[in-house]
């Protein structure tokens, strides 16, 4: 059996095609604005990529901000229940899933099967996203890949305020007046990111094994903040940004199943 | 595939003409020689009616909310505040009606009408502030009574807790006959003080009959119908609506109508709901969920007690149990005692009381699940919230929260919050209805 | 001179453990200014105000609600971490919401043997309130009583009241010392005094305090050449502010604080009714925002204050969110200028953008410097 998960994010869009439970091949692209056309030829490119044949699919399922914007899905899911359900193919003694992207920050209590318990998602005048390291790097001028870098080389404490990025931000330039090496600023702003997640996290319970995904996975000096910040090592999967993408798939997978079995009809293959 | 009968409500043109009636009679008071004072929806209204039939009071949490339904000149009030020096983290109803008042405009029409004097009460900080710099901009004279005496459990019991506010009401009255120039009749604050407990014990036994699945009410309709008890409770044809609406309810029960046609999930809110964006709930009808209601819209204005049987209902009125009320002092002590008997009130001191109330609720409405608003807009209604949410978690019920503002479009994002509400949905194991 | 006190700022946990193995007595923490020490110093309990510590943290967010003020998350901190495990006992007077809810989520998750919710009047200027907190207090000691299991004479209330106001006095006195054209202590040394104060056994506090008045009018050191300024608003316990906006050219003379002046301006006086005078006293103390109706009392009092310690200007703090500052502070701005005192608005957190303070605290000076020229 084939099934297709399209997370159509805030930036990017992610496309995963699974056969049996296996990946065997994803892509992505820019989302842009016109979200229906970028994700239709998505498709194309990967059934022609991949050479499959479009009526081998039996569902496609659709998560992110952009998901009613593929018209093909015949399921939409919301990234919180994709997260959690992939996390749990991947590590099945998941209890915790913190998910951060660009535009914002979730943590998920995962129960049986990966099932959503309970999720929190940070609130507004939060400094909890990877926008944030955007602007903080900006502020640095660096790339946010380099923030992340240089905030390693720190071991440097310095307290900043998490509550609000603009507060955030203008303590950002009084360090810089106060002459403090960048790599101590950089460490400082992760260790702002990763107080906020904790916090946000505690909300639902601050339960382990935690899994870390999404774009902000892809951040060194998050990550060490991170780690540090709840005295674990958090499980990252190979590809974080796709984690979306792949649990879509999965889901399109079950309900192809269960489908299959209400109206009698046998799977494919 | 509706399985339900729905039907609009009968009475619903008439609460609305109503309303209207009472912000007419307001800005018009002065051309007919009447009365007319502001405060807040917790103030003490039965009192000011001892001055005479002529007297209308402008409460300023419904009129801030009806600013804020408008969003147009919600954010020009809000704007008009913020040109002053105001923070913008303040209540949010407080600044929609400082706006109508700096930019000398009333949303039904013409300029701030200027009231007689202000009466308020002081349930949080900014209730109080509030008229303090209300008076001072439209230079009028004000009186506020401070409630600052724990919640009702503690003050059942302890007659100078009741004397307090007592004492303070007798002065609130020699106040407003020197500032009005009448003679005060006790016989009319009598009655007043009668149809206060009417309406607000009528209007708990109209929410009462929303146990009932399905629900005769969903929360959005429940918003136009509570406001009468927050514009003025002791006003006699608002206790005379909810007699006629308990009726009407009772009759959809009889009759099988219910709120939405396919109900399949029971939720309870929190919080005022970000006014400006009701279509919230018309949203939640696509998975077949509707807002039974919540402590908010059931206990700000309704009064309540347990009963015999352990369960929530209506409280019984003194009429009820054959209180004499004759006196003006014994109407000031029925009127104290039973307004802080609220149930929308107790929380300002102890969260778990509020987290009690709720998890009855939850039980009695057969509740599936909760969203709470975190609502910027309100230190009040918000304090507490999140120890509200891990007492409700801790009871098994699942919670969602979403962040916005009562009154401040600017605070509240529609798109994400809907999401948020799909990832609840898919928690509760619900699809769209029409892919289900 | 002020060593003694600033380590009584820095170390008031070890202090506080110390005072309690030492005399084998009970500690309160007390939520708020409005508690009633009088009764608890009679009860030989150490009030220990509550503060936070101006440490970026991530275990309060799942108790409050972002919207609330950073000084209430930063003390619902210090409970959760443990800080204050000493406490036998925690109380809050009524006053502000927000930090009534700081005070409902540490009882609910921070055990202690005693906790007590005082109900307390808002309206100060109501004729209606010392009646009413005179019930309430009597309620409170005999709360108290029973927590010690010692009941408490009105020689104990006196000796209370007496130590109490033997500080009182103690402080002002110094306050007197900022008051003349050279002051003799600048605002940073100031701050540790009185907000040491509030944690340090009242007789053990009077008795350095007094020691350093003796010397303070010799001293060499002075703080004559820096401009005058008040700091009015929130809660303020922040060194590191102060030290900046003296370090730039100001000496900080007076403010309008509750962990100031508001904290212990006036006694508590002599009545035969010893709860009777309690409650007058901290009815007519200097009235929080929170608590001044109907009428102001609290804008003229502060209007007298910088002109004894003829200031040249104010600079206004406020916790972010602070809903009783925030509806008083667009007034109170107005009220100031009008009456010829230029003012600096400036928000604080748990920790504050000392940069960008700083450039504005310097524009401030600069334009109060040139004021002076014309």
């Amino acid at each position: 059996m084939i099934t297709i998960g399209v997370d159509v994010g805030a930036k990017n869009a992610k496309l995963l095609v699974l056969r049996d439970g296996e990946i065997v091949g994803k892509k992505s692209r820019e989302s842009g604005f016109d979200q229906e056309t970028v994700t239709n030829e998505l498709l194309a490119a990967t059934l022609a990529e991949f050479g499959i044949d479009r009526d081998e699919v039996t569902g496609i399922c659709s998560t992110g901000a952009g998901r009613k914007a593929v018209q093909y899905a015949g399921d939409k899911i919301t990234e919180v229940t994709a997260a959690a359900r992939a996390c749990f193919e991947l590590y099945p003694d998941t209890k915790t899933v913190i998910d951060v992207g660009a535009e914002e920050g979730r943590a998920i209590r995962s129960g049986e099967r990966g099932k959503v318990e309970d999720f929190a998602i940070n609130e507004k005048c939060a400094a909890g996203s990877g926008a944030f390291t955007e602007a903080m790097a900006r502020a640095l001028e660096v790339s946010v890949d380099e923030l992340g870098r240089i905030s390693l080389k720190s071991d440097a404490s310095v307290p900043m305020n998490a509550q609000c990025a603009v507060f955030a931000e203008s303590e950002v330039i009084s360090l810089l007046h106060a002459r403090t090496p960048k790599q101590d600023i950089a460490k400082a702003i992760h260790d702002a990111i990763a107080s906020r997640i904790v916090s946000m996290t505690r909300r639902v319970g601050l339960n382990k094994p935690v899994v870390l995904v999404g774009g902000m996975a892809r951040n060194v000096g998050f990550i060490h903040s991170l780690n540090t910040a709840m005295q674990d090592e958090v499980r990252i999967p190979d590809a974080p940004e796709m984690i979306a993408a792949y649990g879509a798939a999965l889901v399109a997978a079950e309900r192809a199943v269960v489908a299959a079995t209400e109206t009698g009809a046998s799977g494919p293959g | 595939m509706a399985v339900h009968k729905t039907a609009p409500l009968k009475c619903w043109k008439k609460a609305k003409e109503l309303r209207e009636q009472y912000y007419r009679d307001y800005a018009s008071a002065h051309e007919r020689g009447g009365i007319r004072w502001t405060g807040g929806a917790w103030s003490f209204d039965a009192i000011p009616y001892g001055l005479g039939d002529d007297v209308y009071p402008l409460t300023g949490e419904p009129y801030a909310a009806s600013i804020a339904f408008n969003r147009e000149f919600s954010l020009e009030c809000l704007e008009a505040t913020e040109a002053k020096g105001w923070a913008r983290d303040l209540c949010s109803y407080m600044r929609n009606y400082w706006g109508s008042m700096y930019l000398n405009r009333f949303l039904f029409g013409g300029p701030y009408p200027k009231p007689n004097f202000g009466f308020q009460d002081h349930i949080c900080c900014s209730h109080a502030k509030w008229y303090q710099v209300v008076s001072e901009h439209e230079d009028f004279p004000y009186f506020s009574i401070d409630v600052s005496v724990g919640p009702y459990e503690e003050v059942r019991d302890d007659p100078h807790k009741i004397r307090y506010i007592v004492d303070q009401m007798h002065e609130a009255i020699e106040f407003m006959e020197q500032v009005t120039g009448r003679e005060y009749d006790d016989e009319k604050l009598i009655e007043a003080v009668k149809n206060d407990c009417r309406s607000t014990s009528t209007w708990a036994k109209i929410c009462e009959l929303n146990k009932h699945v399905p629900a005769p009410l969903e929360e959005k309709t429940m918003y136009s119908l509570y406001v009468f008890g927050t514009l003025s409770k002791a006003k006699k044809e608002f206790a005379d609506f909810y007699d006629e609406l308990y009726d009407e309810v009772r009759e959809r029960i009889e009759q099988g109508i219910a709120a939405i046609p396919d109900e399949r999930c029971r939720l309870m809110s929190d919080t005022q709901p970000p006014w400006g964006f009701l279509k919230l709930f018309r949203y939640l009808e696509t998975y077949g969920a509707l807002s039974i209601g919540s402590l908010y819209t059931f206990g700000l204005i309704g009064n309540w007690e347990t009963k015999p049987d352990g369960s929530w209902g209506a409280r019984t009125t003194p009429m009820e149990l054959g209180v004499e009320i004759d006196s003006r002092d014994k109407a000031l002590e029925v009127l104290s005692e039973w307004t802080l008997s609220r149930p929308e009130w107790q929380h300002f001191y102890d969260p778990t009381l509020k987290t009690k109330m709720m998890a009855q609720i939850a039980k009695e409405w057969h509740v599936d699940g909760v969203m709470l608003h975190l609502n910027r807009g309100c230190e009040g209604l918000s304090c507490g919230i999140m120890q509200n949410r891990n007492g409700l978690v801790d009871t098994g019920l699942p919670v969602m929260t979403f962040e916005g503002n009562m009154g401040d479009e600017r605070e509240f994002d529609m798109g994400r919050t809907t999401t948020r509400i799909e990832s609840f949905m898919e928690t509760l194991g619900l699809q769209p209805l029409e892919t289900a | 001179m002020f060593s003694q006190f600033e380590t009584w700022y820095r170390d008031r946990h070890d202090y506080a453990r110390r005072w309690k193995e030492r005399t084998g007595g009970k500690v309160f923490g007390c939520f708020c200014s409005y508690v009633p020490e009088e009764i608890l110093v009679a009860a030989d309990i150490l009030p220990v105000r509550v503060l936070g510590n101006h440490e970026p943290q991530d275990v309060t967010e799942q108790h409050l609600f972002g919207m609330f003020c950073p000084f209430c998350r930063d003390v619902l901190a210090q409970g959760l971490k443990g800080r204050y495990e000493y406490l036998d006992g925690i109380t809050i007077a009524q006053s502000c919401i927000h930090l009534r809810q700081t005070y409902r989520s540490w009882e609910e998750n921070v055990p202690h043997d005693f906790t007590y919710y005082l109900p307390h009047p808002m309206h100060v200027a109501s004729p209606h309130a010392v009646p009413y907190l005179y019930e309430e207090l009597k309620k409170f000691r005999a709360a108290v009583e029973q927590f010690t299991g010692k009941p408490l004479s009105d020689d104990d209330l006196d000796r209370g009241i007496r130590l109490v106001n033997e500080n009182r006095a103690a402080l002002h006195e110094l306050y007197a010392h900022r008051k003349g054209p050279v002051p003799k202590l600048s605002g940073l040394e100031a701050m540790w005094v009185t907000v040491s104060s509030m944690w340090v056994d009242k007789e053990e506090h009077t008795a350095e305090l007094r020691k350093v008045l003796a010397q303070l009018d010799e001293r060499e050191e002075q703080f004559g050449d820096g401009t005058r300024l008040m700091l009015v608003g929130s809660e303020n316990d922040d060194t590191d502010f102060i030290r900046m906006v003296e370090a730039v050219g100001a000496t900080v003379v007076t403010d309008d604080h509750c962990t100031g002046t508001r904290y212990f301006w006036n006694e508590t006086p002599e009545l035969d009714d010893r709860i009777e005078a309690i409650a007058k006293r901290y009815v007519e103390r200097p009235a929080c925002p929170a608590k001044d109706h109907v009428a102001r009392t609290r804008f003229p009092h502060i209007l007298k204050l910088a002109r004894d310690f003829d200031v040249a200007g104010v600079i206004l703090i406020q916790q972010k969110f602070c809903d009783p500052h925030e509806a008083d502070m667009v007034p109170l701005r107005s009220y100031l200028e009008e009456n010829g005192f230029p003012t600096l608005f400036l928000e604080f957190d748990v920790t504050v953008p000392m940069g960008q303070f700083r450039i504005r605290t310097e524009a401030f000076l600069e334009m109060l410097m040139e004021e002076d020229l014309f």
